[in-house]
């Protein structure tokens, strides 16, 4: 059988490690030294599963294409980009200098490396966005392998790329360190503000509600998902929450006018924060708040979170199941919760108009909704297709980036507000 | 599409009668159709003659529909062109959702009426770069 596709990564066109060791043997053993960069890709909140395998393996062919494109003008430019194995999303870097050359110093190694992060940070950004741009944090790690006789070839660059993948990883630990203390001091300084991100009612184009969304003002915490990952990994998820749930609420009255919703995304943990009441939450009109729970944090304890919730209903917060039907947990479980609002996975969504079995869930979706008496809201709609076929659905209400262009109204009856 | 060349269709199914149905019935159509009895076979003739759309069916021995799908939808090449539709009982949300993850771009339930099985390919054949 033709192994060949073994050796190559089909995806990236990157050869694996076993290929390009074949063909740069004779040149190490003649040069007598190796240099290893190992690149390993942190991704935050499991890019997969909020994108699907498809946006990870664009990605990749981007970065391996940005990796090449900044190599090729560097001392690195004949070094071996490699996968340590199909699939695989780490990449390293082989360079055997050529003769008659000197090796790179240190000083300039680390130029390069920095460099070469950011032109990859830069074109992911370019190709995918800002949002996706940061999910991502490249660290590199670094090993110079010099050939003893002694010792077995194979096993020399394998050492060598373990020790180059451990400094990766060592580079992770700092800069978590880094990011945590920078956490801790957005949180001393209040140092977040607040996104509002608004929902239109799909019939009308008219503003029903925005979705707060917080951002750190420090640019390491500038994506949420990062924010609230490193706060988890610090255990300051309840502090980080509290925030920016004050801060959402804080601006309501100069951001949003006096009809508008405000959907607030609650973390499941913070049912478990003494301070998390609905007294506590200083709101004008807890009518005009929707407390947003994810599905993609399993609920173990059903009838137990449904008395918690129970108190803010009864003080007048709405509900909204986000996220839903991300995971496998099917209808069953939404319909447990009992929302006002189901807000669909953005997975549902993106290319919806492409998909015929995406749009079939969300028609089954939306009967689910009337007959449970909640409303559905499409979130991540970017384009017009997206938006036309969402529509023609029957959902009631849209958000995402298609309507940052300037395509939402302000709210100009009172009656949109008093709907759900 | 009185104009246009029809795009060739991909039957997968394990089940002789059943591909040889489908394969007679598109063919009455004017389509060019390849027939594939087993995962494997099915990979090597999308390989070979890359056609656009793909008919699959989910119950096969060896590798199954869900398999074959995700690895075209993960060529490097043909997989962002190709259109499948899965052949199956799709009951529930979560067979749908792992419809969906394994990439596939629609389905028809078993046991399908012809008609229907003629107006999802139609349907996708238009969703094709070349017929939009």
């Amino acid at each position: 059988m033709d192994k060949d596709h073994l050796f190559h990564d089909e995806q990236t066109g990157v050869p694996t490690l076993l290929a390009a060791l074949d063909e740069l043997r004779h040149q190490i053993v003649e040069r007598g030294e190796l240099l290893v960069l190992y690149f390993n890709f942190r991704r935050y909140s499991k890019i997969e599963e909020i994108y699907g395998w498809e946006k990870l393996d664009e990605v990749l062919t981007t970065t391996a294409s940005a990796m090449r494109a900044h190599l090729a003008g560097t001392p690195l430019a004949n070094a071996a980009l490699i996968v340590p194995f199909t699939g695989d999303d780490d990449f390293m870097v082989l360079h055997v200098p050529p003769p008659a050359t000197v090796a790179m110093t240190e000083t300039q190694l680390t130029e390069l490396v920095t460099n070469l992060q950011e032109s990859v940070s830069a074109e992911i950004e370019a190709e995918h966005g800002d949002e996706i741009a940061a999910l991502f944090d490249i660290y590199v790690g670094r090993t110079h392998v010099v050939v003893d006789p002694k010792i077995r070839l194979e096993r020399m660059i394998y050492r060598g790329i373990r020790d180059a993948m451990a400094a990766a990883m060592s580079v992770e630990a700092r800069e978590r360190a880094r990011k945590i203390s920078d956490l801790r001091e957005s949180i001393r300084t209040r140092g977040i503000y607040i996104e509002f991100h608004p929902i239109i009612v799909a019939a009308t184009g008219e503003i029903f509600g925005y979705e707060a969304l917080a951002r750190g003002v420090m640019r390491s915490m500038r994506s949420p998902e990062v924010m609230f990952e490193i706060a988890a990994q610090a255990n300051l998820l309840w502090e980080l929450s509290r925030l920016c749930r004050e801060r959402a609420i804080e601006e309501m009255p100069t951001r949003l006018n006096d009809e508008a919703l405000l959907f607030l995304n609650i973390d499941p943990h913070d049912f478990a924060d003494p301070e998390f009441t609905p007294g506590a939450l200083r709101v004008p009109d807890p009518r005009r708040v929707v407390i947003e729970i994810t599905e993609r944090t399993a609920i173990k304890d059903y009838p137990k979170f449904r008395n918690q919730l129970s108190a803010f209903r009864e003080a007048g917060f709405r509900f909204a199941v986000d996220d839903a039907g991300s995971g496998y947990a099917g209808l069953g479980s939404i319909a447990n919760l009992e929302p006002d609002f189901i807000k669909l996975d953005i997975s549902l969504i993106n290319c919806i108009d492409e998909n015929f079995i995406k749009q079939n869930l969300v028609e089954t979706m939306v009967r689910f909704a009337n007959d449970q008496g909640a409303q559905v809201i499409a979130e991540g709609v970017e384009n017009e297709d997206e938006f036309e076929t969402v529509k023609s659905l029957g959902v009631h209400f849209i958000q995402g980036f298609y309507l940052h262009l300037g395509r939402a109204m302000p709210l100009s009856s009172r009656s949109a507000a008093t709907t759900a | 599409m009185p104009d246009q060349e029809r795009p060739r269709v991909l039957v997968v199914d394990d089940n002789h009668d059943n591909a040889d149905i489908i394969r007679e019935y598109l063919t009455s159509l004017d389509y060019p159709v390849a027939v594939a009895y087993d995962g494997e076979e099915a990979l090597r003739l999308f390989e070979e003659q890359r056609p656009p759309i793909v008919l699959l069916d989910v119950m096969m021995p060896g590798r199954d529909g869900w398999e074959v799908c995700r690895e075209m939808k993960q060529h490097a090449e043909h997989g962002r062109s190709v259109r499948v539709i899965m052949v199956t009982a799709l009951h529930d949300w979560v067979d749908k959702r792992q419809a969906i993850q394994s990439g596939a771009d629609d389905f028809i339930e078993k046991p399908f009426e012809l008609a229907k099985l003629g107006e999802a390919v139609q349907r996708n054949v238009r969703r094709l770069p070349a017929h939009s």
